[in-house]
């Protein structure tokens, strides 16, 4: 790789990472409009998300006396792993930081944000920190498992563990994508995308009620530009695991090329991918309930099951 | 572990006597009080009775002695199935130098009450004791600690001699309602430590606060949880954080204008409230209100109802995040508290009753115009149902959370959705009726047997049905009968000075029984509400054990509860 390409990969990736960075808010709004229409009020604005941030931003900040470091550098640290997995997916033409978008390090840059929310959530040594943390445990151990099961999946048909070449592959190759292992592997990442966004019928994002909440328990104790940081990184998250699965599994659009009239058309692609799924995930939140914390398992279990099918099926059915 | 037997520090000591099948046959106090009576004199004891004709309700009042009140609350339960509905404790030193003590007990299946009263001397400060009916009626629990906190009078055997009302940040010896306390006077705030038992600790077991103050806009309620995961073994809830001085605020006040003061106790139960404090007034002045107000009473309390049943159903729906449904019930209660504006003039029907009648009657445009609502509202109320239970994540989340069993909901003394959804077959429309309710009654009074929140939901469901039909029928009547424009009220007349009454109404909550003594010139002297939500909140520890901590706001809302009622 040359001096100059590797600058322009570089300039790529911050574009990329920008972009996500700066659609993420909206994505959040966006669920929150349609739920709000759907219920016919009016809601908040579409670009409430981003008012909220920036508002958070320049707030003060309470940091309990009896918390560590791991506390305050929780933050930081999970919007910097959330950031860095916006560059290793790609979404409407290959990953800017194509090299190193291995999909098991994909995965392990959430699992290290996520314990250390977990971590930060325990830290504090309030009650409801140390509910959700457990719950999120919970949910983590039942959703890894399926994520991984899917993924690997995808790898074995792709002959490649790397997201990038994958992608790009199963956007190549048109129709013959649909394979049933591809189709039981998106039934089952349906379910987990829910679960990772923390979602109904697995988590109510919007709830008041301190002792149902799990990832927003976590959250409870901070504030200022911690919270700030924190909200974001959830909204970047939600926006990558969206991505993942709409592109892994409606690969259509993203293109290998690096032109700029395949890319545009990449783009409208993607969002309209994004916004559709955003859509779909807003109707189920209206239309099903919570569902109870200790039946999460076995809704897990069968996003798990899905995903051990759709690698027996590409072994059998090829 | 045996969480059961632990949490519950009342257990009544000898199960009073339960009607076993609902279709028992009637007691009548006529029959057996005098010769229960003359029992407990010849054993020795000491005992005066007495008879009341109020309203069509007949009261028995007994006096015995503080220092032997249990002993002769365990004899009558030995023979009568009571249940406490209301204790007062009174203040009367200026007049006889004493305190005194009305437990008020009702008898199912029966318009009876029967008071026990007694008496306490003044003397030496501590010596105001009396024997505590609470480990024979775990229903006395709250009354008996209240009288402590309040009056200082000291039950003695109390299982539980914590404070209640007043927290442990009110200084020692502060008697709000004693007459030689002055209600303007502020006391300071002292800091202690908080007062709870921990009576589950161990390995593994995690105490969860929660509150006074939520996330959401909630009024002021802790909540201490002791959970194995999330397995709650012990919920201790604490109130009565905004005690308002209710009762002490309207002592003295002319009766007609301590109504403004009754009737914004509570927003949620205003109608039921005000009624059940002007229909005591009523028995004690002997007046006759017009048949036409009367009737529009009923219209008001089931209004009411209506209001509360449909915002409950849409409002448990929130405790699981199930956003079509919650939405939908909300739209439905408000259209009602805006019909409530438009045809009464307040959202939440304050000021419609007065002792004596009514403010404000329905002229013909009015009733058309509630009937037609009323009609929408059938069609709504089974299309929010079919909703709501048609989806089955839902019908899953209610089913079997939240028990409350037969046994607690009789020893605790539920009352209202809750007892009924524990098959305690109870209300005020029926048991006690007042006012319209002498002519008109709901077709059928819902009980169930599960006592879970599904149980609860249906009750509701099926309650808005009744009320729709009960409206329409008052509404019918008063067409056929009542002119546009006739008397609303009439005049409340001299009430007798230091004469005591009690009325209960229904309210969407269930039973709310108001205790009322006069001053003279028509002042109250001693003012006392017990809403459904007090009688109700200590069920809830009960509903929630062995249930899993997510699963609490879900059996919170199925109950519905006040807090303001609490803090009076």
């Amino acid at each position: 790789m040359g001096f100059f390409e590797g600058l322009a990969r570089i300039g790529f990736a911050i574009i990329q990472i920008g972009f996500v960075l700066a659609l993420a808010p909206l994505v959040q709004g966006f669920i929150k409009t349609l739920k709000a229409r759907r219920q016919f009020r009016l809601g908040p604005a579409l670009w409430q998300p981003y008012y909220d941030i920036l508002k958070y931003f320049s707030r003060g900040e309470v940091v309990s006396e009896h918390t560590s470091w791991i506390s305050r550098v929780t933050p930081y640290l999970v919007f910097g792993c959330m950031a860095a997995a916006a560059g290793l997916l790609p979404l409407f033409t290959q990953a800017p930081l194509a090299f190193a978008a291995d999909l098991i390090f994909f995965v392990y840059l959430f699992g290290l944000a996520r314990v250390f929310t977990v971590l930060a959530g325990l830290d504090s040594g309030s009650a409801f920190g140390g509910m959700g943390s457990s719950r999120e445990m919970m949910v983590a151990v039942l959703v890894e498992p399926g994520l991984m099961l899917v993924l690997f999946a995808a790898a074995l048909r792709a002959g490649s563990t790397n997201l990038s070449d994958i992608i790009t592959r199963f956007s190549s190759s048109g129709f013959n994508t649909f394979t049933p292992s591809h189709l039981l592997g998106a039934a089952g990442i349906a379910i987990l995308v829910v679960a990772e966004t923390g979602r109904l019928p697995v988590d109510n994002p919007d709830t008041h009620l301190e002792l149902t909440m799990i990832h927003e328990g976590m959250l409870l104790e901070y504030s200022g530009r911690s919270l700030a940081l924190m909200l974001w990184a959830t909204n970047i998250k939600q926006l990558l695991i969206i991505s993942l699965a709409v592109n892994l599994f409606v690969p259509w659009g993203v293109t290998a090329s690096l032109e700029p009239v395949p890319i545009l058309v990449g783009l409208l692609f993607y969002l309209l991918k994004v916004l559709g799924v955003a859509a779909a995930l807003g109707l189920v939140e209206m239309l099903r309930p919570k569902v109870r914390l200790f039946k999460l398992p076995v809704f897990m279990l069968s996003a798990f099951i899905l995903a051990f099918l759709a690698v027996i099926a590409d072994n059998v059915v090829r | 572990m045996n969480s059961d037997n632990e949490q519950f520090l009342i257990q009544p000591v000898s199960a009073a006597p339960r009607p076993t099948d609902s279709s028992a046959s009637q007691v009548s106090l006529q029959e057996l009080v005098p010769g229960l009576v003359q029992r407990w004199v010849d054993r020795g004891g000491q005992a005066t009775t007495g008879q009341l004709n109020r309203s069509g309700n007949r009261q028995w009042s007994i006096k015995v002695p503080a220092s032997s009140l249990a002993d002769f609350c365990r004899h009558l339960l030995r023979s009568l199935p009571l249940y406490l509905i209301t204790m007062v404790g009174l203040d009367e030193r200026e007049r006889s130098g004493s305190y005194r003590l009305y437990y008020v007990f009702g008898v199912d299946k029966s318009k009876e009450f029967l008071v026990v009263e007694t008496e306490i001397k003044d003397g030496i400060p501590g010596s105001l004791l009396y024997q505590s009916i609470t480990p024979l009626v775990p229903a006395a629990n709250w009354y008996e600690r209240e009288a402590r906190d309040l009056f200082g009078l000291i039950p003695q055997g109390h299982p539980d001699p914590r404070r209640v009302v007043l927290h442990r940040h009110w200084p020692d010896g502060v008697r709000p309602l004693r007459k030689d306390f002055d209600g303007a006077y502020q006391p300071p705030f002292v800091l202690d430590d908080d007062e709870f038992r921990n009576r589950t600790g161990g390995e593994g077991i995690v105490e969860i606060p929660v509150g006074p103050i939520h996330a959401g806009v909630i009024e002021p309620g802790h909540f201490r949880f002791s959970a194995v995961g999330e397995q709650i073994v012990n919920l201790e809830a604490r109130f009565f954080f905004t005690h308002r001085g209710v009762e002490k605020q309207v002592e003295g006040l002319d009766v007609e204008r301590a109504v403004f003061v009754v009737e914004r106790n509570c927003a949620a139960c205003t109608v039921s409230s005000t009624l059940a404090y002007c229909q005591a007034l009523e028995d004690l002045g002997g007046t006759v209100i017009p048949e036409n107000a009367a009737y529009l009473r009923l219209v008001f309390a089931e209004m009411e109802r209506l209001y509360n049943h449909v915002g409950d159903l849409g409002n448990i729906c929130a405790g699981i995040g199930f956003h079509a449904g919650s939405q939908r019930g909300l739209f439905l209660k408000e259209e009602l508290l805006a019909l409530n504006e438009t045809l009464l003039g307040s959202r939440y029907l304050f000021g419609l009753i007065r002792p004596g009648g009514v403010r404000r009657g329905l002229n013909h445009a009015g009733r058309w115009a509630l009937r037609e609502k009323l009609w929408w509202l059938r069609e709504q109320n089974t299309k929010l149902v079919k909703l709501i239970l048609g989806n089955d994540g839902v019908v899953d989340r209610f089913t079997n959370t939240g028990v409350l069993k037969n046994s607690s909901a009789f020893h605790l003394g539920a009352v209202g959705v809750a007892a009924r959804a524990s098959g305690v077959d109870r209300d005020e429309r029926r048991d006690h009726p007042y006012g319209a309710y002498q002519h008109l009654q709901p077709t059928s009074i819902p009980v169930l047997q599960n006592g879970d929140v599904y149980a609860r939901f249906l009750i509701r469901v099926e309650e808005v049905n009744t009320s729709i039909e009960l409206l329409l029928q008052a509404l019918e009547v008063m067409n056929q009968h009542f002119q546009e424009e006739p008397t609303l009220a009439v005049p409340l007349g001299d009430l007798p000075a230091f004469q005591s009454a009690f009325s209960l109404t229904e309210s969407a909550r269930g039973s709310n029984c108001h205790w009322l003594m006069t001053g003279p010139n028509n002042t109250l002297y001693r003012y006392r509400i017990r809403t459904a939500s007090y009688a109700n909140w200590p069920v809830v520890p009960r509903a929630v054990l062995n249930n899993i901590v997510p699963d609490f706001p879900l059996i919170n809302k199925s109950f519905e509860l006040c807090y303001s009622c609490l803090d009076r």
